[in-house]
């Protein structure tokens, strides 16, 4: 809400810290970048980067409410009121197709390494300010932190070997994984490296919760539930998934698809190359298919359940004071009650008062008729138009079976952000809604 | 060893053959662990017949290569079974022996075949197949002497693979003399019984306690559970417009005089969020009840306008008591989506 001299004097040692560890790093890159004999352009430009984060250590380390370096007021507030959900979306889309496409620019090393200082400083510079801190720095959402770094890296180590090897294919030569033999002996290599590895994660978990305890909150109230209530961070997706589905089936049906779908991969991958090696080219469908289930669908919204979302689950910029007294219009209606009320102008068809229970169901059949049209199209219509149009060779491939499942498990996925785009569109609550039955879609 | 182990069986059965060591008889037996028992099945001697002519290949000079003594032996009496049968060790001559008794049909095949020279060295063969078995027919004393002749032609030709030497006998495998213990043991043996006895009484009557005490832990004195009909005072007590929450903590109810559907009315909404059952909150600035797990919102009525949640929130029962204070009812509910808010039994007229 408002930096003050308290917060920034607090944090002001962590930033010191933090900077140092930045320029101590861009230090050590800058030395190895020298001894490889041509790379000392960029061996300059890492110490000088260093050196900037010297000094920005040691405007933190002043402590002084007007030296900690922070990013200015005009911008956070300018980040603060363009971001909602339908921005962040867009946004993180956006930025997943365009490491795709350009993935030949950011598997480059030094290309590599420039985003991630830069991320590191917005990070940094982001984290003076009191609301940012709080969220980011908060016990439970430090490992998140770590985790979103971790999985950039791997994702970009697989990528460059990927890129590497579709550039070797495209060259007629073998890829990597033919060339340089990876393998190790299990004794000793690598059960030494484990153990090593075992025993310095266990020594950093140990220093970890020492100094950054788990918060302890007060006893479970079955009629107190804090606000905002958030699950573990691994079902924060699961959780932004609920809040546009009923549990039936954004809690029990999705996630199960995802369990079935998983194993049903090795069976309707026809796609034989690929097979022990990177490479994006060889097949490209599946990859992105993988991509976009794994990055949109889960940890997008596992980053956005974690720091965007706030008391009452409403949205909240990144810099943003945590109200719970946050006003948003969600006001969201049902497709029968839009198709009825709004567009035919009459009032929903309403069983008699006491009527029988087949005409009760049959009331309900008619009022759902165009949610129940539109979800038949889409399942039962949708495969076989597919079939005969885009997906016209996969069917040939794979038969009618595999196909079948593959288009289903495909356009069942797919429900999740067609719902949200409907949700953020039209406002629209549910497509089929029959809550005599707690039967919603 | 790491080229070693590159070697097929049948390369390993080329090489023993072209090689034509006796002493693989002797090595294949005496690799043998003692506790090999004696013929398990009647299946291995019944293949013997189909066996018995078998003879050296013609190409090994006359000596008998390690699956056709195997046959021998076997053709000759179930005593040498052991030695084919046995859990062969990773050597390359075991290694045939185990080949064979996998079950692969090309070394029968082999064997079966018309081949002279048959009685050459049936002798020193079978006595070294049999040296490393338990002593059958053949007697412990006998056995090291019968077995002589394979032992010096492997002396003669040492072969190109290592042999470690033959296990000792371990002590388990001789029989138990003394019949002491076994008195001493029946003694205990009595003593254990009624020891046995004694602890699976104890047991039993524990437990039986244990199960008795933990049926009486269901029904404990003093219940601390708030009861489920409860009065919260005179209709005065809620004017218009008002959202009492202060029975949200204990009883898990909001008491609402409100408007709903033209109608003046006091009702008890149930504090459960009827999408995943979280408490949502009463906003009195923005007059709405608003869930803070996923973002669903209610009106003051309690019809669901906003979020996930699929239907309205519940009302319990009231009514006004003899009395004249109100009374609440949680032991019955009322669902709007099923029409039962026309109920009287779900509002009080206000």
């Amino acid at each position: 809400m408002h930096s003050n001299g308290f917060f920034l004097s607090d944090v002001a040692g962590f930033l010191g810290g933090y900077y140092t560890f930045l320029a101590v790093m861009n230090g050590i890159a800058a030395v190895i970048l020298w001894r490889q004999q041509q790379r000392a352009g960029w061996a300059m430009v890492w110490a000088t980067f260093a050196g900037a984060m010297m000094i920005l250590a040691s405007l933190a380390l002043s402590g002084s409410a007007s030296m900690v370096p922070v990013l200015p007021a005009a911008v956070r507030g300018l980040v603060n009121q363009l971001s909602g959900p339908v921005l962040y979306t867009l946004g993180t889309t956006a930025f997943l197709v365009l490491l795709f496409v350009f993935r030949k620019f950011f598997v480059q090393p030094m290309v590599a390494w420039t985003v991630f200082n830069l991320s590191l400083l917005l990070l940094g510079l982001s984290m003076a300010d009191e609301n940012f801190a709080a969220i980011v720095m908060k016990p439970d959402n430090v490992p998140i932190v770590g985790l979103v770094y971790l999985l950039a890296f791997f994702t970009w180590v697989a990528t460059k070997q990927a890129v590497v090897n579709d550039e070797r294919i495209k060259q007629g030569l073998p890829v990597m994984e033919k060339v340089n033999d990876e393998k190790v002996l299990v004794w000793p290599d690598l059960v030494y490296t484990e153990l090593i590895c075992m025993v310095a994660v266990s020594a950093f978990l140990l220093v970890w919760a020492i100094f950054l305890p788990a918060p302890l909150e007060e006893p479970a109230s079955s009629v107190k539930t804090p606000n905002p209530s958030k699950a573990p961070w691994y079902f924060l997706g699961l959780q932004e998934m609920l809040v546009y589905f009923d549990p039936w089936y954004a809690g029990v049906v999705l996630p199960s698809l995802v369990v079935f779908g998983l194993m049903a991969m090795p069976y309707l991958d026809f796609n034989k190359s690929g097979n022990g090696y990177y490479s994006i080219e060889e097949r490209k469908f599946s990859y992105l298919v993988w991509q976009f289930g794994f990055f949109e669908l889960w940890i997008t919204l596992i980053i956005l359940g974690t720091f965007l979302r706030g008391p009452n689950w409403n949205f909240f910029g990144p810099f943003e004071y945590w109200t719970p007294y946050k006003v948003e219009v969600l006001n969201n209606v049902d497709l029968p009650q839009m198709f009825w009320v709004q567009w035919l102008n009459q009032p929903l068809p309403r069983a008699p008062q006491d009527a029988g229970l087949l005409v009760q169901i049959g009331y309900i059949l008619l009022r759902e008729a165009p949610g129940l049209m539109v979800m038949g199209a889409y399942l039962v219509l949708l495969p076989p138009l597919l079939a005969i149009t885009v997906f016209r060779g996969f069917y040939a491939k794979m038969g009618f079976i595999r196909y079948m499942v593959m288009a289903n498990l495909m356009l069942l996925m797919l429900t999740l952000p067609l719902k949200m785009i409907l949700r953020w569109t039209l406002n629209l609550k549910y497509i089929i809604s029959i809550p005599e039955f707690s039967l919603n879609f | 060893m790491a080229d070693k182990k590159k070697m097929s069986v049948a390369e390993i059965l080329a090489a023993a053959r072209a090689d034509g060591k006796a002493a693989a008889p002797g090595e294949a037996a005496g690799q043998s662990p003692p506790e090999a028992t004696p013929p398990k099945s009647p299946e291995p001697a019944a293949q013997a017949p189909t066996a018995s002519p078998a003879a050296p290949k013609p190409g090994s000079a006359g000596r008998p290569s390690v699956k056709d003594i195997l046959a021998m032996a076997r053709a000759k009496g179930t005593a040498a079974e052991p030695a084919a049968e046995a859990p062969a060790k990773p050597k390359p001559a075991a290694k045939a022996s185990a080949a064979k008794t996998t079950g692969t049909p090309k070394p029968v095949a082999d064997v079966a075949g018309p081949k002279k020279n048959v009685q050459r060295d049936t002798a020193s063969i079978l006595a070294a197949a049999r040296s490393g078995a338990r002593p059958g027919p053949v007697s412990k004393a006998a056995a090291p002497a019968l077995a002589k002749p394979a032992a010096k032609k492997a002396a003669a030709k040492p072969p190109a693979r290592s042999v470690p030497p033959r296990p000792a006998r371990p002590a388990a495998a001789k029989p138990a003399k003394s019949t002491a213990t076994e008195e001493r043991r029946s003694i205990l043996s009595y003593a254990v019984g009624s020891f046995m006895a004694v602890g699976f009484t104890a047991l039993s009557v524990t437990g039986g306690l244990f199960s008795l005490g933990l049926a009486r832990y269901f029904f404990p004195n003093v219940l601390a559970e708030p009861p489920s009909r409860f009065k919260v005072g005179s209709k005065e007590g809620f004017p218009a417009g008002k959202v009492e929450t202060k029975y949200v903590a204990q009883y898990g109810v909001w008491v609402v005089n409100s408007d709903f559907e033209g109608m003046q009315q006091i009702y008890a909404l149930k504090t459960v969020c009827t999408h995943l059952g979280c408490t949502p909150n009463w906003l009195e600035a923005e007059q709405k009840f608003k869930c803070p797990c996923h973002g669903s919102g209610f009106y003051k009525d309690g019809i669901n306008f906003e979020g996930p949640a699929p239907r309205p929130l519940e009302r319990y029962a009231i009514r006004i008591a003899d009395d004249g204070q109100l009374e609440v009812d949680k032991s019955k509910s009322f669902q709007e989506e099923l029409g039962q808010w026309n109920d009287p039994e779900s509002f009080v007229t206000a």
